[in-house]
């Protein structure tokens, strides 16, 4: 265990020190180690678009056993239950009066006689006042009108006009699409948090002074103080990365090692960002509020939640600039696809860059605030 | 330049130091020296620039005016070389309260490329010093004033600083730690480090060999404690105890005596009066005129009336 003789004996000293410090305290071995994993598990099944107990109706004669087939299929997938429909009255009505989410109109002459003449029209009343929820109950039941299909109408025609294909995700199970957007949050508000608190701490309590009254080089107090938090945060990687695959399902298509390498990189730019915080405040707590300014829009406009494709021109360049949004297309990349090369190398240099550019920024700002 | 200073007997030198904070002058063209192995002390209020002159003499500060050597190290050639020479104990006992007392000296040897080796033989020799007599183990936050302050010290100490820069080290320690710390203090400047200490404390700015009295960025005064007296209270001070009794033949003794030439206002202290003479000739002349049960002493001026004096003259100076 004799680091000081391999490297630099300041640095070795820094992280034995902060080593020691953040795993005296059992409230940082708790937001370290076990908060991660309660989130992953939280928020995995909370931050979910899956809809679930969708009220449907129907409309179709007894006779037609297309469209009673894909009821019946939609009842059985547990994404629906039945709704009330009352014969005679409108199915607009139905949606009105709050009796169902969704009305399934066959069309007049039967859906089965309609397939049979080639192609068919289906009419699906949805209440949109959730418009995710909307997509999702169309998106569902296309899924399910062509199951159905596939199996009634043994030569592929053409015969209902939509024609959907899910991809990656062919469940539709949204756990798998958030899981990695929860992953690259967690590592950032730690990552951010904790450095900028643990310099802020040290102006604050006095003890920078002690640091700076040594002859240390503005590199060493840097790495110093970026390092074990860098480390610490490649020990969680791994964590919240099983838990995602035991607990989630989420698969593991890609290479580890390439997701490691991105997961270093962007908490290299994480860090750097604390460092620019704690450089704009004198107190811990300062320290958390900028850490928030920060994190606040970057989980925003990262396309964890929302799509970066659906924002508005003026909101897609602060997308394009937040590196939370190369990290969590790369994570949805290398875990659900298989990281195309191509793909993951332009994200990957991207965030590189940013990296660079957020460590020179705070390399600067630190040397500056310092002198 | 090392030469130099070889033969100097300065080891701090500072001329027209000025440091600003935005529009506020922190330091107002300020000019001293310091001798080697003295002990200096810098009295002031809060705020009077004691703690921003030490943090530019560590090296800490760039000044915006002035030129300062410390150690022979000119500050604009080289602050990193003058961080070496120099140990800086801060205000608050810059320690961290959840690491123990074998973890922070370890740090700071660490900050400062002292190899294992070294730090241990040096800490044993500095516990020996302050008489540290606690576990290494404890955490600093489980320690009393006292003993962080000693803490505190030896991680000053650590890489045998020729200069020892001490801000305001006994603030916030029981009186029995502040006697104590000041025995080190005294001990380091035998063993010929220059001690530079602030202080609130008129007691202990007493026990400086030379002091500098700070007021709104600027030295008010600057001179041994006895000379500081000596200047200010140039009349020999006399305290007067009459034999207890009749009040009236007392007050008879008082108004006879405040008649005779030379004697100052006698002002009451308690039971005593306090009174200046123009010159202490005058001395005999007046014990004769006393009884014989009463007692004539001279006496000392405090600092603290020093201290009150120079303020007043300056103030009055500055509205004349």
């Amino acid at each position: 265990m004799n680091l000081s003789k391999i490297i630099n004996p300041t640095l070795t000293g820094f992280i034995r020190k902060e080593f020691a410090q953040v795993l005296r305290d059992p409230k940082m071995k708790i937001i370290l180690f076990l908060i991660p994993v309660v989130q992953m598990m939280l928020f995995g099944v909370a931050i979910s678009t899956e809809v679930k107990n969708i009220r449907i109706a129907a409309i179709y004669q007894p006779s037609d056993t297309a469209a009673r087939h894909i009821h019946e299929r939609a009842l059985a997938s547990g994404w629906f239950i039945p709704g009330k429909g009352q014969p005679g009255s409108e199915p607009l009505d139905w949606i009105r009066s709050r009796n169902a989410d969704v009305v399934f109109v066959a069309p007049q002459e039967g859906l089965t006689a309609a397939l049979q003449r080639g192609g068919a029209k289906v009419q699906l009343l949805i209440d949109a006042t959730n418009v995710i929820q909307a997509q999702q109950v169309e998106g569902y039941l296309q899924g399910i009108a062509s199951e159905v299909m596939a199996e009634e109408t043994p030569v592929p025609r053409l015969p209902i006009q939509f024609d959907t294909r899910v991809l990656y995700n062919p469940a539709m199970i949204t756990a798998v699409f958030m899981i990695p957007g929860v992953m690259s949050m967690i590592i950032t508000v730690l990552t951010i948090i904790l450095t900028s608190m643990s310099l802020a701490r040290e102006k604050e309590l006095g003890t920078f002074e002690m640091l700076i009254s040594a002859p240390v080089t503005t590199g060493e107090v840097l790495l110093g103080k970026t390092l074990p938090y860098v480390v610490l945060a490649m020990i969680d990687v791994p964590l919240i990365m099983s838990v995602a695959v035991l607990a989630f399902q989420v698969p593991m298509k890609g290479a580890v090692l390439v997701l490691l390498l991105a997961a270093f990189v962007f908490v290299c730019t994480t860090v750097s960002m604390g460092i620019l915080i704690s450089t704009v405040s004198r107190t811990q707590q300062q320290a958390m509020m900028g850490s928030f300014l920060f994190l606040l829009p970057a989980v925003l406009l990262s396309g964890i939640m929302f799509p970066v494709e659906n924002m508005p021109a003026g909101l897609k360049v602060f997308a394009y600039i937040n590196p939370l949004k190369y990290f969590v297309s790369l994570l949805r990349n290398i875990m659900l696809k298989g990281g195309d090369f191509q793909v993951v190398a332009l994200d990957l240099l991207v965030l590189t860059v940013m990296g660079a550019l957020a460590v020179f920024f705070s390399v600067r700002r630190f040397r500056h605030r310092v002198s | 330049m090392a030469a130099d200073y070889a033969e100097s007997i300065n080891s701090v030198e500072v001329r027209n130091l000025t440091v600003k904070f935005g529009e506020f002058t922190a330091v107002d063209d300020v000019s001293f020296s310091v001798r080697r192995g003295e002990i200096f002390g810098f009295l002031g209020a809060n705020g009077a620039g004691k703690t921003t002159t030490i943090r530019v003499l560590c090296g800490l500060l760039i000044p915006d005016q002035g030129e300062v050597q410390v150690a022979g190290v000119d500050l604009k050639a080289d602050a990193e070389a003058i961080k070496r020479k120099v140990g800086y104990m801060s205000q608050r006992f810059t320690l961290y309260d959840d690491l123990t007392v074998r973890e922070n000296l370890a740090f700071a040897a660490a900050l400062r490329k002292i190899s294992p080796e070294q730090l241990r033989l040096r800490t044993e020799e500095l516990f020996g010093f302050t008489g540290f007599d606690r576990s290494v183990n404890s955490l600093v936050r489980d320690l009393p004033g006292g003993i962080k302050q000693q803490v505190s010290l030896i991680a000053a100490l650590l890489h045998q600083p020729e200069i020892v820069f001490l801000d305001e080290p006994t603030s916030g320690v029981t009186p029995a730690a502040r006697l104590r710390f000041w025995e080190l203090i005294r001990s380091l400047s035998k063993n010929g480090k220059t001690v530079f200490v602030t202080t609130h404390y008129m007691d202990e700015a007493d026990q400086c060999d030379r002091i500098a009295l700070m007021r709104a960025g600027r030295i008010s005064a600057l001179d041994t404690p006895e000379g500081l007296k000596q200047s200010s209270f140039p009349e020999p001070i006399y305290e007067l105890e009459l034999p207890e009794g009749d009040h009236q033949a007392q007050a008879a003794q008082v108004a006879m005596l405040q008649k005779v030439n030379g004697v100052g206002r006698l002002q009451p202290h308690g039971m005593r009066f306090h009174f200046t003479l123009t010159h202490s000739g005058l001395e005999e002349g007046v014990r004769d005129l006393l009884p014989e049960t009463a007692v004539l002493r001279r006496i000392k001026p405090s600092l603290e009336d020093v201290f009150i004096r120079v303020v007043e003259a300056r103030e009055g100076g500055g509205e004349a």
